[in-house]
């Protein structure tokens, strides 16, 4: 997320309406980066569901189960 | 503004982050000072056809727009149009297909006529997946792109080397082995008529791979053979057997012997003047490869296929990753003529007393004009690739030099011909405001004092003009050294120098020598 977000740091607070990167070509950005780092596929509910990081997190815990 | 591109998807994850992009087809914003402007309008996706068809003809008249409004020196590169999603009930109804590809030929005819309009091909890239691959409709419901962002990387290392093919940066050298590499099997055991090449297969996967080489020989890519074999094996093979199509006339230079190879690439590229950088070399042995680049990495060195039906599409990547040009130009295509015509050239010279006989001998025509419309291109071309004779090293674009005329600028093109042979428009010079903005002369024809004869008669004629001073600098790299001293020996007070090599000079055009030796003969148009 930071190498997509190209922010010198970032912790577990970030979210959608914190970090003026997180806009819709950057989350577009962040689901190429994790279908492809972690071989899943999100759903587009899914991908409307990831609005902060503990989202991410939780949803792509559950895909890898 | 740098990078701007004109789109109907989003397609930013595609280009580098420094560059712009317009609205969805948004033409408001006309960007007339943009470094490059690129047009890529992806086929409508759209299930009425109809309705479709209409699109792609609005972009076309768009994109006719958009060429009438910018101005003519802003560089253009325009991607063709795929259709990537029919759902066309009716078969026999092409109306689509005919629209896209009426607005492809319109994207070519238009480039045609204007040098700052260049198209590429996107059906190249396209074509290399399959439809499910090409396009994640997921992304296209969530984000309007219409070609899957996971081709993002691809697409940026494609993209990268159609605008180097622009800009004419290509290989200037191919370096081939013999034995497995351009015919099945080993001369030395196999003999003349044993080779596999021509015929069945392996020897037709061979024989195609030959014919693709032979077509970058004849677009100005210089062969050269380093093979481990006996010298007269391959002559007589080259003489004898019917089914080759690379021959000896067909390579520039040779080193067939038990030498190693990295010794043999170093000697040929000192025998034909170009840097190590600009060989390609093609083994389909790996240790041979290894060695080549542990000693020479500025060689490139692609793997070879493990299969001879490999060998086309081991051809069409070789092609597209280092030789590919957007156009050549007619010493591109005499290119193997002319370095041949060197090497007569150096054998000649042994048998004169003194280099003044041996010039004489060689009546060397020197043609003089300032640029036009049918030499731009060449003059773009050259200050792209030389390295060695270029006082400046300023890099140009077509568009660049016209514009640079276009602003008042003055630019000469030198010609040489000898009786050996022709190499074409070889050298020019570029002034603008009393100072030589670039002087380059190709390797090829240096050597000759011919550069000095040039800039005199550039001076006698600005002098004529009456002109008094001309300024000068010279720029070091890592490759002009030669190149140096050369306004010093024309009598160019040296007004100062910086601590990277930078140099300034000033000519008082009444004090310096302008006199030109008689054995050069100057034809000017």
């Amino acid at each position: 997320m930071q190498r997509v977000f190209e922010t010198p740091s970032l912790d577990a607070s970030c979210s959608q309406n914190n970090c003026p990167q997180w806009d819709s070509m950057g989350q577009l950005n962040l689901v190429v980066e994790l279908e492809t780092e972690f071989d899943i596929n999100l759903e587009p509910e899914e991908i409307g569901d990831m609005r902060c990081f503990d989202d991410v997190v939780r949803i792509v815990k559950s895909k890898q189960q | 503004m740098p990078y701007f591109v004109l789109r109907n998807n989003t397609v930013e994850p595609f280009f580098p982050k420094t560059y712009s992009f317009s609205g969805y087809e948004d033409l408001s914003l006309v960007p007339g000072g943009a470094d490059l402007c690129v047009w890529f309008y992806q086929a409508p996706v759209c299930a009425d056809t109809a309705n479709a068809a209409n699109q792609v003809r609005g972009y076309g008249e768009a994109f006719r727009y958009l060429l009438g409004v910018l101005p003519s020196v802003v560089p253009v590169v325009a991607l063709t149009m795929v259709c990537t999603y029919s759902a066309n009930p009716v078969v026999g109804n092409s109306e689509l297909a005919q629209a896209v590809a009426d607005y492809n030929a319109m994207l070519w005819r238009e480039s045609a006529n204007r040098t700052n309009l260049k198209v590429v091909d996107f059906a190249a890239f396209t074509s290399q997946y399959p439809a499910n691959e090409l396009m994640d409709w997921k992304f296209y419901f969530m984000g309007q792109m219409a070609l899957n962002p996971k081709l993002a990387k691809d697409f940026g290392h494609w993209w990268t080397r159609q605008l180097d093919s622009i800009a004419l940066k290509r290989k200037k050298c191919l370096v081939l082995d013999l034995d497995n590499t351009l015919w099945g099997g080993v001369l030395g055991e196999e003999g003349t008529d044993g080779i596999k090449i021509g015929g069945a297969y392996p020897g037709s996967a061979y024989l195609f791979f030959q014919q693709v080489l032979l077509s970058l020989q004849q677009s100005g890519v210089v062969l050269t053979v380093c093979s481990k074999n006996n010298e007269a094996d391959v002559l007589a093979c080259w003489q004898n057997n019917p089914n080759l199509m690379l021959r000896q006339e067909h390579f520039v230079a040779t080193r067939i012997n038990w030498d190693d190879k990295a010794t043999n690439i170093r000697s040929l590229a000192a025998e034909l003047n170009i840097g190590l950088d600009s060989m390609v070399f093609v083994d389909d042995n790996p240790s041979e490869r290894e060695l080549v680049r542990q000693i020479l990495p500025e060689v490139t060195v692609p793997e070879f296929p493990q299969q001879p039906y490999q060998l086309p599409e081991f051809a069409r990547k070789l092609v597209e990753a280092y030789f590919s040009v957007y156009a050549v130009t007619t010493e591109d295509m005499d290119k193997t003529a002319q370095y041949r015509a060197n090497a007569q050239r150096a054998e000649a010279q042994r048998g004169y007393a003194d280099y003044d006989s041996y010039l004489t001998s060689l009546d060397l025509q020197l043609t003089i004009e300032p640029a036009n419309a049918h030499t731009v291109a060449r003059v773009a071309q050259m200050t792209q690739k030389t390295n060695q004779f270029n006082l400046t090293t300023h890099r140009y674009t077509e568009a660049d030099i016209a514009n640079f005329i276009l602003q008042g600028g003055h630019v000469w093109t030198l010609g040489v011909a000898d009786r050996f042979g022709n190499s074409g428009i070889t050298g020019c010079l570029m002034l603008t405001d009393n100072r030589i903005d670039s002087l380059l002369l190709s390797c090829r024809v240096l050597g000759k004092g011919i550069e000095k004869a040039f800039v005199r008669w550039v001076l006698a004629a600005l002098k004529a003009e009456g002109m008094r001073t001309v300024q000068a600098d010279y720029v070091a790299t890592a490759k002009n050294q030669q190149a140096a001293n050369f306004y010093e020996s024309l009598g160019f007070m040296l007004e100062n120098q910086q601590s990277d090599g930078q140099k300034h000079y000033l000519a008082n055009l009444d004090i310096i020598n302008l006199e030109i030796e008689r054995y050069y003969h100057i034809n000017t148009k």
